[in-house]
């Protein structure tokens, strides 16, 4: 303790003054979220926490669905540049008014469109089962076409055997819901080598997959075009 | 009473299966150390769930082949090799089916394979640093173009709480950063977890007591082409 100081009270205001006066705020999607289940930005973050660690060291970044842009301070702690795509207006007028990084992008676009630059890491966590499966294919070539050659691609998505569980909001808009297999299949159609990790909350894991809440997907090495097709 | 007692006897009937023996490494290490048992199954456990089914697993420095049985389980077949004779001789009395082998051998002359996953627990800390390469071209030599290698070794920020025996083989103790930057001249992707007790995770890396590193895409200026 630094006996100058009179009162803890001031001590701690010189602390605040060390901390700026910025604020921020969620917007509609992310206030209704944190409202209705404070745990689950828990969760949102150790999976973008988890993708930040396998594959944003000096790489730059494509998120495709990146609704508000909570993800991008974390995905980009060690990156070199952050893109976000979302179809949502809003919420990415949110992102942009509360994320003013010069290594930030965030698009208004349709995620189909696809024309968002190559990147060394696309993640999309929460987008692939509200694609209808026919166009399951369609939203893999984005990836890869945003993709260089030594790209990584990282997917994450609610485990079908969870489904039970999620509120009535979440299932309305869940058309293409995967286990473990499926996603495991579909990712080995594009990559040489898929890697499967379940959660459970916050806790990424190696664990036993259909008792896993989510699931996150990591793919590298990616198939030549003739190659992806002989896998079919 | 009577029923009961019967009933676990069917029971014990089905567990009628060869005794599995721990010889002088693992023995010391349940004695001195039990938690490390746990340590090091949860690390081979780790691998087996990232390498994934009907795969060949090379185990490099296998010992007594504890882990490399939980790979031959899990992913369909495994060989394992130690220079250690003893070793060897204990794995070979434990296990003898058709889809676990091992080699008694060095890590630099091993015969060249072409296995779907490497795996190497422990070995890499008591290699010389002027052996490395040797070690990395033994690995890149025996992998599957699309083959994966997943490397453990202790962090050196730990090696203050290691005991003298773990000490005193330990002559190139790796930070994440030199393992990823050392595995990163023979392998596209690095992809770094670390583990401290049996929980894998991808913490702070200075904190981790383990390290893991899983290496994919070898690059060919580092693999066989390169002698």
């Amino acid at each position: 303790m630094n006996d100058k100081h009179l009162n803890e009270k001031e001590l701690w205001s010189e602390v605040a003054s060390m901390l700026g006066n910025r604020s921020k705020s969620f917007g509609r999607h992310w206030s209704f979220n944190y409202r209705n289940d404070p745990k689950r930005l828990a969760f949102v973050l150790s999976r973008y926490k988890f993708a930040a660690k396998m594959a944003c060291k000096n790489k730059s970044i494509l998120e495709l669905g990146c609704s508000e842009g909570i993800g991008a301070p974390i995905l980009s702690e060690f990156a070199l540049q952050y893109t976000g795509v979302d179809s949502d207006e809003e919420a990415i007028n949110t992102a942009i008014e509360n994320l003013p990084d010069p290594r930030f992008r965030f698009i208004k676009g349709d995620i189909f469109d696809g024309s968002f630059g190559q990147h060394d890491t696309v993640i999309s966590l929460d987008v692939i089962e509200h694609i209808f499966e026919k166009y399951e294919q369609q939203f893999f070539n984005v990836i890869l076409a945003s993709l260089n050659k030594d790209g990584i691609c990282i997917i994450g998505t609610p485990n079908l055997t969870s489904e039970s569980y999620a509120s009535s909001g979440s299932k309305a808009g869940h058309v293409n819901l995967y286990d473990a297999d499926r996603l495991a299949h579909l990712m080995g159609q594009y990559f040489h080598n898929v890697f499967l990790f379940g959660m459970n909350d916050e806790v990424v894991h190696t664990g036993f997959l259909p008792m896993s809440h989510y699931l996150i997907c990591v793919g590298c090495y990616i198939k030549t075009q003739r190659e992806t097709n002989g896998t079919e | 009473m009577v029923q009961n007692r019967s009933r676990w006897d069917e029971v014990t009937d089905m567990m009628d299966v060869k005794s599995v023996s721990l010889g002088r490494y693992l023995a010391y290490w349940f004695d001195k150390s039990p938690r490390r048992t746990l340590h090091y199954m949860s690390y081979y456990k780790f691998a087996s769930k990232i390498i994934g089914k009907n795969k060949r697993v090379l185990d490099i420095g296998c010992s007594e082949g504890l882990g490399t049985y939980l790979l031959a389980k899990e992913c369909g077949f495994a060989t394992g090799i130690d220079l250690d004779e003893d070793a060897i001789n204990t794995a070979r009395s434990n296990w003898d089916s058709s889809n676990i082998e091992f080699i008694c051998n060095d890590f630099f002359s091993m015969p060249a394979g072409s296995w779907d996953a490497i795996v190497s627990f422990d070995v890499i800390e008591h290699i010389f640093p002027k052996h490395i390469n040797r070690f990395w071209k033994g690995v890149l030599g025996n992998l599957e173009t699309t083959g994966i290698t997943i490397i453990g070794t202790p962090n050196e920020t730990s090696q203050i709480h290691a005991s003298s025996v773990s000490k005193k083989g330990h002559v190139n103790v790796y930070s994440m950063d030199r393992l990823e930057e050392e595995m990163g001249k023979y392998f596209h992707h690095i992809f770094c977890f670390g583990a401290n007790d049996e929980i894998v995770h991808t913490g702070f890396h200075p904190m981790l007591h383990y390290l893991f590193a899983i290496g994919c895409k070898p690059r060919k200026s580092g693999g066989k082409e390169c002698k």
